[in-house]
């Protein structure tokens, strides 16, 4: 009739992480604190109907990842639409990754070249890095295949590796999150 | 990257995932046996696992735990918001035609009648207001199985909580109140309610409001009559229904389909006394006591099951009505 746990329980478990996954593809706390609620209105909304061995997280990740991609779409229409009445607008955001690449710091490069992937690696990238998601539920959210999850993560980590040519990284090699 | 050799190319997929920690043991074994020998690579793999040690520090540095609780706190609210308007339904066919039946996570909203049509924009659910109305599944399904076990009179009960938002103000409300605790097999009339509910004036206001009963059968607005025993105004022009529904409960209706009345002689009455007790139809003037003062009994089990006593002058224990 219901998930196994009541949605208290859900919220209390997935929020924070959800959140912080949809802070890191959007780079923007409004954007997450907006489409992050979304997320888990959508997901109760639904969750009378979902199986009770559903992976929850996994379910989670899906409509999160879905609403993201909803949501630049409609911000790219949004901005093809200013250009057209030629209200060139600058993007005024300090946290954006122009002013950021100026320190040269890895750690910041390396955020700003996350943040400029396409946005199905920058998501497939940041479920399996950051937040160690399997292929198969990171195919599920992308709408593709483990394969395809798997290549969108390797062209990732070799447009990160172009882009941090020559650049001298923290030496952090002995300490593998894995 | 160009000119590198054909096998340093292919074996690039593999040589990314192992240094970061993601390969098969196979494709680790074969990255092993290639770095060992080709320098470039070696260089290549030393460099992705310094790549995935920095992620690895990026992972270790979130979002500041202020922004999310602000988020969090944001969403309770929100979903306080979608929980007090969420209304799932579903509609099924039905011997009575389609018949919607609504819940919210406080119980059962409504019952309606839809007649031939089955689309929500047939039901008031799609016009009212501080509602998102939601199709649903497996749970109103066994409300419906409920519903029909009771049609078929498997089922004296239906106990489920109900929510009365939809009920139109306060008065509605009591009036439903005061309906819901008419127990199966009784019947009593709109003054009666009207008299329950501290309202005696307002018998008509009262029949209004079971004609707007949000859950009918449910709400047992069948078991309200008119004091003579006439069989008024059920869900517009469904008297029929009202008959079959007190029928199944024991109690019969005699007269046209347009003017039925319940028929008084085969049922047992009930007039507030402090003996509690019951009589036949019989006993002095009662049968000619307006309904609604009178409680009209199927049966004497139910009697029994109210905690009423047998009348000690007509005696309806020595001479029970015939069934």
């Amino acid at each position: 009739m219901m998930g196994a746990q009541p949605f208290e329980t859900i919220v209390g478990a997935h929020h924070a992480e959800i959140y912080r996954y949809i802070r890191r593809v959007t780079s923007r706390a409004t954007e997450a604190e907006d489409l992050s609620q979304e997320t888990f209105l959508r997901a109760y909304r639904a969750y009378r109907t979902l199986g009770p061995e559903a992976n929850v997280r996994a379910w989670l990740f899906a409509i999160a990842t879905n609403l993201t991609r909803n949501h630049f779409r409609s911000e790219k229409r949004r901005r093809v639409a200013y250009q057209a009445a030629s209200i060139e607008r600058r993007e005024a955001d300090p946290d954006g990754p122009e002013s950021e690449a100026r320190f040269g710091e890895a750690k910041v490069l390396l955020e700003s070249t996350v943040g400029r992937l396409p946005l199905k690696q920058r998501q497939a990238f940041i479920m399996r890095k950051i937040h160690d998601l399997d292929y198969e539920a990171i195919g599920q959210s992308l709408d593709c295949s483990a394969e395809s999850a798997r290549a969108h993560v390797f062209q990732a980590l070799r447009k990160i590796r172009l882009s941090l040519d020559g650049q001298a990284l923290a030496p952090t090699t002995t300490e593998q999150p894995r | 990257m160009k000119g590198k050799p054909q096998n340093c190319l292919e074996i690039e997929v593999d040589l990314v995932a192992a240094a970061t920690g993601d390969a098969e043991p196979g494709a680790v074994h074969r990255v092993e046996r290639h770095i060992d020998f080709c320098a470039p690579c070696r260089g290549e793999f030393h460099r992705y696992r310094e790549i995935d040690g920095a992620v690895g520090a990026l992972r270790r540095s979130p979002a500041a735990a202020e922004s999310v609780a602000r988020a969090r706190e944001g969403l309770e609210s929100r979903l306080a918001d979608l929980r007090s308007r969420l209304v799932s339904y579903r509609i099924f066919p039905s011997p009575l035609g389609h018949i919607l039946i609504a819940r919210s996570e406080h119980g059962v909203a409504l019952v309606e009648y839809l007649g031939e049509r089955s689309e929500l924009a047939a039901s008031r659910l799609s016009r009212a207001t501080g509602v998102e109305p939601q199709e649903d599944g497996a749970d109103i399904e066994a409300l419906f199985r409920e519903l029909l076990e009771y049609l078929q009179g498997d089922r004296t009960r239906l106990p489920w909580a109900l929510d009365l938002r939809l009920a139109r103000s306060d008065f509605h409300r009591a009036v439903l109140h005061a309906t819901a605790a008419v127990p199966y097999g009784a019947v009593t009339s709109y003054a009666g309610i009207a008299a329950e509910i501290g309202k005696p004036a307002a018998t008509r206001a009262v029949a209004q409001a079971l004609r707007w009963n949000p859950l009918p059968i449910v709400v047992p607005c069948h078991r309200i009559i008119g004091t003579s025993g006439a069989l008024t105004g059920y869900s517009g022009n469904k008297i029929g229904l009202k008959r079959e529904l007190l029928a199944v409960e024991g109690i019969r209706a005699v007269g046209t389909p347009r003017d039925s009345h319940v028929a008084r002689q085969t049922l047992y009455h009930y007039e507030r006394n402090e003996q509690r007790e019951y009589c036949l139809p019989t006993c002095g003037d009662i049968a000619r006591r307006p309904i609604g003062r009178v409680t009209l009994l199927a049966s004497r089990a139910l009697a029994d099951s109210l905690g009423l006593v047998p009348c000690t002058s007509c005696r309806p224990d020595l001479h029970p009505l015939a069934v």
